[in-house]
């Protein structure tokens, strides 16, 4: 109870605690670990892909936790009045959203938004705990899973579901509607904050930091290992538990970059005339350092595919790196090509570029298009979702691909032949996937 | 303020000057002091450059990478030679060539700069490229041969000579060029990270002394046993892991997998076995050696190596130590109820039921339900149900409890009770 007061005290919220005022005072219950342990047996055949996770986890008897509360360690805090109070269905949904929590390090994420947004106190954390419920919760439940008796769902506060904790933070603040949700305690595993139940790192029975990493690695590999049986919440944790995605702007800027100051396009050591320190060094031949600005070629995929604001917002960046690299915008034309390719335009009317087009894709026409262009770029940058036909022979420079990716939900396509998969990208390009939101592990 | 005292006593006749007085305050502020404290980065990184492995160290500028070096060098007792890379042009590190009277008689040499001369002279030495993502790719193409040949010019460094390098990542690199992967690939890559603890205790005026790793002499043998089996053992069972040129632009310029790289994972793996070193720290240099995923799959092997044998619970249900983790302790019941699936005999069963009723009596009982029912499973029609099993009865009430829910949710839920679409 004393805890409870501490989460609410600063946000005002009473002391609205189901777990300490309804369990009966004089017979303290006694934890019922066959019932609590059934309960994770059946979290564990219903969701096969998490059952490494549920049993890594070290369960804790506490009558200090208002409900189960996990810690940053994989410990368990369990109530023996809430195991008493609960189904074992119920239970079930418990483990599966407390174990959710560590899978999605929510406690690291929490940390990290802190900082990165200068939340402090624990009526922040009692935020982050409630936005770390909706992002499990909204698709933790259903098939052969019950949701347990009190869980919250965005829905709630009138928030779309399907979206990750950093967003939820951002759209609500504590406040009356939230006052019911302020029991809710998912312990330091969920936001971070230490409480007086921790057992700490030092504790018995704790996982180290690459032990963590070891378990969820293995069940992020059960589940992009058999991706037919988890929900695509968790196909989209599996595959990027491990390899965040990057900040695209960044990685464009460095592949363009990279692409236009290689050897033979830009700028490198050539032996053609003196160097500077020549001079100093008389019989010493040294290279110096020349620089040709590059041509950069920009081929647009302007098919029904891809939406106005993906290509406005990849235009800009690549007009921009473009200037920054090569200073000069009339070396960079733009190629709009749906199934056929368009005229050639110089950057330099970027502000009234046409971008015609709208029907099917084959880029092999903006690829010959573009090395036509005299004099030859240096550099092609194609944009596009990637569902068209590639050149089948490296072109004469280098190539930046911009890839707006498309999520293929099963069954899409699988109508007339279940293997099909648009052809990748070639080896000989560097593929930026552009637009997939930073989520942190 | 003992300074100003000893200056007052040694010129009773005249009053300081405004320097010397600044100069009693830097004294003040340069007195810190040290404390012990563990330092997983700075192990990593002491026992890569005591494998003779080239280190990457990947950091934001301004977060000591310098200054760790300044520290390795002196544990080392090695000179520390600095050399930023970006502000060096190809031929300091191919070799300036000199063209002679004769140069067809003679050749042109490829004259050394002083730094390596002075290097090779010392016999040995720390040298630490500096600033290695923002030189032009002449440089790093120059620094390839450097890295892996340990040439200069004409030179050729002595095996004293360690080489360090640092790189600012992608995002801080306002114009850095990418690191090739075949450079990429012969460094071991460490994450440079502050702890901010450390940091405030350090400007407060204690900063951590780290204690280096020390092998031992005794563990040799078995450590390099030991990391040939973990990595021979992955790569036998994965062989799409031996070489993978990474394909994704995130990965480039980082650890990947390769031939070369695996070794380097093999010796790594050998010196943190001597040296007695955490899991944390071989989780770093493997991880940063031949990239996460392969990484953590080799963990995971080494993980399982250390799962005690299933035939020695066979032989005697009560020996050998249960693991207390419940996701290990489920791995080593099915690998004894699988080995007695590979070779069923009456007396193997029965030690396999033993196992389990020790399980359910040390641990939850739920981890003993799944390897119980496959060990039901196995059973021959002239093999008796050993009296032990009564004991089990809870697991089998246990397993109908949670079947029971599981009916109930399906029916609220609306699937067929066994999930799976």
């Amino acid at each position: 109870m004393n805890t409870r007061a501490a989460v609410n005290a600063p946000d005002g919220a009473g002391a609205v605690n189901t777990a300490s005022t309804r369990a009966p005072a004089p017979p303290p219950p006694t934890l019922d670990r066959d019932k609590l342990f059934a309960a994770r047996l059946f979290a564990a055949r219903v969701r096969p892909y998490l059952a490494t996770a549920l049993f890594a986890l070290h369960t804790v008897e506490s009558r200090h936790v208002p409900t189960m509360a996990v810690d940053r360690h994989w410990r368990c805090y369990v109530s023996p009045g809430f195991v008493d109070r609960m189904s074992v269905e119920d239970l079930a949904g418990v483990w599966v959203h407390e174990v959710s929590h560590l899978l999605r390090d929510h406690h690291g994420r929490s940390d990290r938004v802190a900082r990165e947004r200068g939340l402090t106190g624990p009526g922040e954390r009692l935020r982050m705990n409630i936005a770390a419920d909706f992002e499990i919760n909204d698709d933790a439940y259903g098939d052969g899973l019950v949701t347990p008796a009190g869980a919250i769902r965005p829905e709630t506060l009138g928030l779309p579901a399907g979206n990750l904790m950093e967003d939820y933070l951002r759209w609500f603040q504590l406040g009356p509607r939230t006052q019911e949700l302020a029991w809710l305690d998912c312990g330091s595993g969920a936001d971070g904050l230490d409480r007086e139940w921790d057992l700490g790192a030092d504790g018995a029975h704790g996982l180290s930091e690459q032990q963590r990493d070891a378990v969820r690695f293995r069940v992020a590999q059960g589940i992009t290992g058999r991706p037919g049986s988890a929900p695509s919440g968790w196909r989209r944790w599996a595959e990027e538990a491990f390899h965040p995605p990057q900040p695209w702007r960044q990685l464009l800027g460095a592949a363009i970059r990279s692409a236009v100051s290689a050897p033979g396009a830009g700028e490198d050591y050539v032996y053609g005339r003196p160097s500077r320190r020549s001079v100093s060094l008389p019989g010493v031949v040294l290279p110096s350092l020349r620089r040709r600005p590059p041509r950069v070629c920009v081929v647009i995929d302007t098919s029904g595919s891809v939406s106005d604001a993906e290509l406005g917002s990849a235009l800009l960046e690549v007009a921009a790196i473009s200037r920054a690299v090569g200073g000069r915008r009339d070396l960079v034309t733009v190629v709009p090509c749906d199934a056929a390719a368009r005229v050639a335009q110089p950057l330099c009317r970027a502000e009234g570029i046409e971008l015609l087009g709208g029907g099917g894709t084959d880029l092999r026409t903006g690829f010959a298009k573009a090395l036509r262009t005299q004099p030859p770029p240096d550099a092609v940058v194609v944009l596009t979702d990637g569902q068209t036909r590639w050149p089948d022979t490296r072109p004469s420079c280098r190539t930046v691909v911009g890839l707006f990716p498309r999520r293929y939900e099963t069954g899409e396509y699988a109508e007339d032949n279940p293997d099909y998969v648009p052809d990748t990208p070639p080896d000989w390009a560097r593929v930026v996937e552009i637009g997939s939101a930073p989520i942190a592990r | 303020m003992p300074t100003r005292t000893l200056y007052a006593a040694l010129n009773p006749t005249l009053s300081p000057t405004q320097l010397d007085v600044a100069g009693d305050l830097l004294t003040l502020l340069r007195d810190t002091t040290t404390e012990p404290r563990p330092d997983i980065q700075l192990e990593a990184l002491t026992l890569s450059v005591a494998a003779d492995l080239p280190v990457l160290l990947w950091g934001e500028p301004g977060i000591g990478k310098t200054a760790a070096l300044t520290q390795l060098a002196d544990a080392l007792e090695l000179p520390l030679t600095t050399v930023i890379a970006s502000v060096h042009e190809p031929s300091d590190f191919s070799g300036l060539p000199v063209i002679g009277d004769d140069p067809a008689e003679q050749g042109v040499p490829m004259a050394p700069p002083d730094w390596a001369v002075r290097l090779v002279r010392a016999g040995k030495g720390l040298l630490f490229l500096d600033e290695l993502s923002t030189a032009p790719p002449a440089v790093q193409a120059a620094l390839l041969r450097l890295v892996l040949e340990r040439r200069i010019g004409a030179l050729r460094l002595p095996p004293g000579v360690r080489i360090v390098a640092a790189a600012n990542p992608r995002s801080s690199a306002a114009d850095g060029w990418e690191l090739s992967p075949p450079l990429a690939n012969r460094f071991v890559h460490l994450q440079w990270t502050h702890d901010h603890e450390v940091v405030v205790r350090g400007l407060g005026g204690t900063w951590p002394r780290a204690t280096l790793p020390r092998l031992d002499p005794e563990k040799l043998p078995e450590a390099v046993d030991f990391a040939r089996r973990a990595v021979c053992g992955l790569l036998t069972g994965r062989p799409k892991l031996v070489h993978q040129l990474p394909g994704n632009e995130t990965r480039r310029g980082g650890a990947w997998p390769s031939p070369r790289s695996w070794e380097m994972a093999i010796s790594l793996i050998a010196f943190a076995t001597a040296a007695g070193s955490s899991r944390e720290v071989l989780s770093l240099l493997v991880r940063g050696t031949v990239g996460d995923g392969p990484g953590l799959e080799l963990l995971a092997c080494v993980d399982r190596m250390d799962l005690p044998d299933p035939e020695i619970f066979l032989a005697d249900p009560t020996a050998g130590e249960l693991p207390e983790r419940g996701d290990l302790r489920q791995a080593v019941l099915d690998g004894v109820v699988a080995a007695v699936r590979n070779r069923p005999d009456r007396a193997r069963w029965d030690a396999a039921w033993a196992l389990l009723v020790r399980a359910l009596e040390t641990g939850a009982p739920d981890l003993v339900v799944v390897p119980a029912t496959t060990l039901a499973s196995i059973r021959r029609e002239d093999w008796d149900v050993p009296a032990s099993i009564e004991r089990l009865a809870g697991v089998v009430s246990l397993s109908h409890r949670a079947d029971l829910a599981q009916a109930r949710a399906a029916a609220v839920t609306g699937t067929t009770g066994k999930g799976g679409r």
